[in-house]
């Protein structure tokens, strides 16, 4: 007996030597992945940077970073429509609603027949009829900016990014910041839509109606509504689709595109990107859904620069003012990016931007104005400018917690 | 009457009952996926789609349901094993009648569940956070966040449930209750895997849930969470990633491996505890490597940053690859009879792993081309709203109330149920390898 009970076969042998082995297998497999040596597999591929030249100076003017006015009830219409995956298109919002719209239950083709007849020229019309019928109208504003860069022989370059959202908001902060004459006189030279969301396109009629001929460059993944939409609000000029990747803009300036998809069924953003001379690298979004850091990453591989100097735009990290722990892993690392000046837009969140100022980030606080709530960030009309001859006192930066900002109609103010 | 009259409820009724496809191969499966799928796309379009009727993919709420959904079928067959439907009702009742029963007992457990115990007990009475109605007035609050992050801390919850749940059942044996007849037995694994979900969920999701909020609740939970360095974040999609590789590695073991090799282990507590931390311990393989198999694939990761480039998401997709795996695993032991069967069982084994993973990965892009246009979700892999764990696991649901209450028809029918040829509660308890679960014929 004792020796059938020891007796192993050759078969039971052999097949506990396979078992043991991919068993094995598998454990080491698991160990391996997370030792050091995993490391040594990672492709370290040289970077083929572009020379895109340097710009003297960026200045940001911030026209409306007020893309809705209450959080509680932009939030309440995402959720009645069925959550934040639904096709924006269909929510009867302005400016695409139908008689007396109901939530979600809209489409864009019915939202035109009323709309395409009124647009680009008879915007107070379109309006009122938004008003009377559409989804919490008045709960609209919209996101834009005018950057004006300076080249190395003094030159100025006019870049209106995003159009805003609601038509009567727009026109007023265009007028205010001058933007209407800027465009009826040409001297926009771009008009870059960063991506489709509602409250960085829908606004687009009143552009046209200004400028109906400004170069504008679109990132590619609109859907068949936004491209008919840019045609339908008035734009007879140069349209440009970017692709994914790299787009050379003038010398010192880019933008790059990001195939990033995004909620209310939107696909792809694009962001811009200047090389300040002595300075390094800047960069604007719109709302940067892509990642501020990965943008920065994927800008500081694509082209030449000294450094990653400074941001503008939403960093899109909380602008409904949720949260998730994710995001607490920006503020850790933020600071170690080396950014030197930090101007935040709605799209951050006060949230974010108040978590950064406590990890002694440099953000620029705003002055609150114009219809924005609170001094966290860059609010409508302030400014900020990233220049080669800045002094930037970062220890004084962290230590105050930020520096304050300029009204833009003063003057200038200071600059930072 | 002199006949053992003692009700066996579902005891042994999976292995016992033989069912045999009505056509031949080709066909079977060609009727079963199409019904299959059929009946996904209604619900789906029903309940989840953002573009149907009750669009509870917000995606956290219809998550949460559709998880919960899942514990509670493992619950009434696995762990209640049927009761209290008889046996007779088991063996003589039309599929459709089962599942009719079943499908409105099972989300009026989950409601109590999800609406009694998570929103109104523990929401109102311990933890603020599991109710939104507490929550949503709070500052920086909005009504749809409210209710997403309860989604989230309850359907973590699920996630940890339908790991320990299944577990114990095949890991632990029933041990050492599986002598105790239903619903003693039941009970009692329901609230011994439910304390031990509830302590794990308290070290494994609860710090996420506390830095949720602004400020930190540092006096109510870990901040920054203990797994920061280890994790690369502070996210606990840390956790999500080698629990939801736990549950898909519960379900490989009793169903394409067999138990095997564990089941050649004679002591019975050695056997026992070798499986239930066999299969923690290939979880935690699986977890490691596929981050690292994305870091190959995808780039290296950046910390701070969105969707695919961050840790967060990259632990998550770890689940999310792992469920794709679930799925092939499942239609070859529910409908496949565990095909192949004819070689010896490392063999079968690798045969059927190799499958699985290929058909896993096949699903997987298949997936990520259509899902957007099918499904209503957003194009790309890391949109953050992105969770194919929902439709996935909805797809699972359904293959189970198929598989166990509606005996895989139309598609098949039951012939005969043969007679438990010992007690029942051994038959319950021993090694799959005696009693292989999907007895369908492929």
């Amino acid at each position: 007996m004792a020796d059938n009970d020891n007796s192993i076969t050759r078969r039971d042998f052999t097949k506990g030597v396979a078992v043991g082995t991919m068993a094995g297998a598998l454990g080491t497999m698991g160990i391996y992945s997370y030792s050091p040596l995993a490391k040594q597999h990672f492709v370290k591929a040289p970077a083929a940077k572009e020379n895109i030249g340097e710009v003297k100076s960026v200045k940001v003017t911030n026209i409306s970073e007020t893309s809705w006015f209450d959080n509680k009830v932009l939030m309440g219409d995402i959720k009645g429509a069925g959550g934040l995956l639904v096709n924006q298109y269909t929510y009867n919002w302005a400016p695409f609603t139908q008689p007396k719209g109901q939530l979600g239950k809209g489409s864009y083709e019915d939202g035109m027949k009323i709309l395409r007849p009124l647009i680009p020229n008879k915007l107070d019309e379109a309006w009122a009829y938004q008003l009377e019928n559409a989804v919490n109208p008045t709960n609209g504003g919209g996101f834009a900016a005018l950057i004006e860069v300076e080249a190395l022989d003094g030159k100025i370059t006019r870049i209106l990014l995003d159009s805003g959202w609601n038509f009567d908001w727009m026109d007023k902060a265009f007028k205010r910041e001058g933007i209407d004459k800027l465009l009826a006189d040409g001297k926009i030279d771009y008009f870059v839509l960063s991506h489709e969301h509602f409250d960085h396109f829908w606004g687009a009629p009143v552009v046209f109606k200004y400028g109906p001929t400004v170069r504008t460059l679109y990132p590619k993944g609109f859907y068949p509504e936004g491209m008919d939409y840019l045609k339908a609000a008035g734009h007879r000029g140069e349209l440009i689709e970017t692709k994914p990747g790299l787009y050379k803009l003038f010398p010192g300036a880019a933008l790059y595109n990001f195939a990033t998809p995004i909620i209310c069924r939107v696909f792809g953003e694009q962001s811009l990107f200047f090389n300040v001379k002595d300075k390094g690298l800047v960069t604007v979004t719109g709302c940067c859904h892509q990642g501020i850091l990965q943008f920065a990453s994927v800008a500081q591989r694509a082209v030449e620069t000294k450094k990653l100097y400074g941001i503008y735009g939403g960093l899109h990290v909380s602008p409904f003012d949720e949260w998730d722990p994710k995001y607490d892993d920006l503020v850790a690392v933020f600071k170690k990016w080396g950014f030197e000046k930090v101007g935040c837009n709605h799209c951050t969140g006060i949230l974010t931007a108040r978590k950064l100022i406590e990890a002694g980030i440099p953000v620029i606080q705003g002055t609150a104005r114009n219809g924005t709530k609170d001094k966290a960030y860059l609010g409508n009309g302030d400014q900020i400018v990233f220049a080669m001859n800045d002094v930037v006192d970062i220890a004084a930066a962290a230590t105050q917690g930020a520096a304050s900002a300029a009204p833009a109609a003063a003057g200038g103010g200071m600059k930072y | 009457m002199g006949t053992n009259t003692e009700e066996r409820y579902g005891v042994g009724y999976l292995e016992e009952r033989q069912i045999s496809p009505r056509w031949p191969a080709l066909m079977t499966h060609l009727v079963n996926v199409v019904a299959l799928l059929s009946v996904f796309y209604v619900t789906w379009w029903i309940f989840q789609d953002p573009r149907g009727i009750f669009r509870l993919y917000t995606p956290y709420v219809g998550y949460m349901y559709t998880r919960w959904l899942l514990i509670i079928l493992i619950w009434m067959v696995y762990i209640f094993q049927f009761w209290p439907m008889r046996r007779s009702q088991l063996d003589s009742w039309h599929p459709l009648l089962k599942a009719a029963v079943a499908i409105p007992v099972a989300v009026l457990i989950m409601m109590l569940v999800i609406h009694g115990f998570f929103h109104g007990l523990l929401g109102n009475y311990g933890i603020a956070y599991f109710d939104a109605e507490r929550t949503k007035d709070l500052p920086r609050m909005t009504q749809f966040f409210a209710e997403e992050y309860a989604a989230l801390a309850i359907l973590m919850f699920a996630a940890l449930a339908s790991w320990l749940a299944p577990a114990w059942v095949v890991g632990m044996e029933r041990a050492p209750w599986q002598n105790e007849k239903q619903p003693v037995q039941g009970i009692t694994i329901l609230v011994v895997t439910f304390f031990i979900a509830t302590i794990l969920y308290f070290v494994t999701m609860h710090p996420h849930m506390g830095i949720l909020y602004y400020p930190w609740q540092y006096f109510t939970s870990i901040a920054p969470p203990y797994w920061e360095e280890f994790a690369n974040t502070v996210s606990g999609n840390f956790h999500i990633s080698w629990i939801m590789c736990a549950t898909v590695v519960v379900w490989l073991v009793e169903t394409i491996w067999e138990r095997y090799p564990f089941r050649m282990i004679e002591n019975a507590w050695m056997r026992r505890l070798a499986t239930f931390f066999g299969i923690l311990a290939i979880a935690w393989a699986f977890h490691l490597f596929l981050y690292f198999a994305q870091e190959l694939f995808i780039g290296e990761t950046i910390r701070g940053t969105r969707n695919d480039n961050a840790p967060d998401w990259r632990w998550l997709h770890v689940g999310e690859m792992m469920i794709f795996m679930l799925l092939p695993a499942l239609y070859i032991n529910f409908y496949c009879g565990n095909w192949p069967k004819k070689f010896s069982t490392p063999v079968n084994l690798f045969v059927r792993t190799a499958i699985t993973f290929t058909a896993g990965v096949a699903l997987m892009v298949f997936y990520y081309n259509i899902s957007h246009l099918v499904l209503g979700t957003q194009r790309g892999i890391s949109q953050p709203e992105q969770f194919p764990m929902i439709p996935t696991i909805w797809l699972i649901n359904i293959m189970l109330v198929h598989h166990w209450y509606m005996d895989n028809w139309p598609a098949w029918r039951k012939v005969a149920t043969v007679a438990a040829p010992v007690a029942a509660s051994a038959v319950s308890n021993a090694p799959l390898a005696a009693q292989p679960i999907g007895s369908a014929a492929g």
